[in-house]
């Protein structure tokens, strides 16, 4: 019954993100350790996330939010421009890797928020 | 097992893989001049190679790949030959005159010295952002 405190969609959908973006970032660290490596290629988030959490969002079910697993997988987009067919570009994976922390903050922000919302409403007390 | 800074196994042998190309880069440039090596002759140019190695193998239920690490393979003898320098008075001259010097060029070791450092930065840069991400992780909730 309690559950149905952190059931909101948005919530949980803040929170998928979240975890996105612990995913996003450690891809970005591979990515970033294996600059200098021959042949090897860049990770991401799955493109198929962000549609799928979309429809889980559109739905408004909570369970089909919370049933998305995000998981990495090679950047096919992401086009060599190097001799060693290397993948990964320092300048835009340093640049990924900012956008991922401010992804970051929104995201913590957002949880916090609402869960600080919670406790308002629970206490009366801001 | 959960790390609270996301990344860091791929970041720490990151470094540890530049700062072992560094110390092969300084050993390069500090033997420019080296004749007589251990085996008696003149130096080789060393160079490192890296290899990536899966991170840690992420429970089955998740699909997908898992980030990798990076590591140096070997350090591999530059196969190039000594260039021979004419200098009758160096005691490691051959018959005809000619020293057998190791072929390093310093501007390609220099180099090889910043692409390293601009890679070390880039993931001091990561470890920076998931301290950052921690930080904030761990303020959840808190006014």
């Amino acid at each position: 019954m309690i559950d149905a405190l952190f059931n909101q969609p948005n919530y949980l959908a803040a929170k998928k993100m979240l975890d996105v973006t612990v995913l996003r970032h450690e891809a970005i660290a591979s990515n970033l350790a294996n600059v200098e490596v021959p042949n090897y290629k860049r990770l991401d988030v799955s493109p198929s996330f962000e549609s799928q959490l979309a429809q889980a969002v559109a739905s408004r079910d909570p369970a089909q939010i919370a049933a998305i697993q995000p998981s990495l997988s090679i950047d096919t987009s992401a086009s060599s421009g190097r001799n060693d067919g290397n993948t990964v570009q320092l300048e835009t994976e340093m640049l990924k890797l900012n956008q991922n922390m401010v992804e970051d903050t929104l995201e913590t922000q957002l949880v916090s928020r609402s869960l600080l919302k919670l406790r308002s409403a629970i206490t009366g007390k801001s | 097992m959960i790390n609270i800074l996301s990344g860091i196994d791929s970041t720490a042998a990151a470094l540890n893989a530049e700062r072992v190309r560094m110390d092969i880069v300084s050993e390069n440039i500090a033997n420019i001049n080296t004749t007589r090596g251990i085996d008696g002759k003149p130096y080789q140019r060393q160079q490192v190679v890296f290899e990536s190695v899966l991170a840690e193998q992420q429970s089955s239920d998740v699909s997908g790949f898992s980030p990798q690490t990076v590591k140096v393979a070997r350090i591999e003898k530059d196969p190039r030959p000594p260039i021979m320098v004419y200098n009758p008075s160096h005691p490691d001259a051959n018959a005809q005159g000619m020293v057998a010097m190791p072929d390093i060029n310093i501007h390609e070791e220099m180099v090889d010295m910043i692409a390293g450092s601009r890679a070390f930065e880039a993931n001091l840069a990561v470890i920076k952002n998931a301290r950052a991400m921690a930080m904030q992780a761990l303020s959840i909730g808190k006014p």
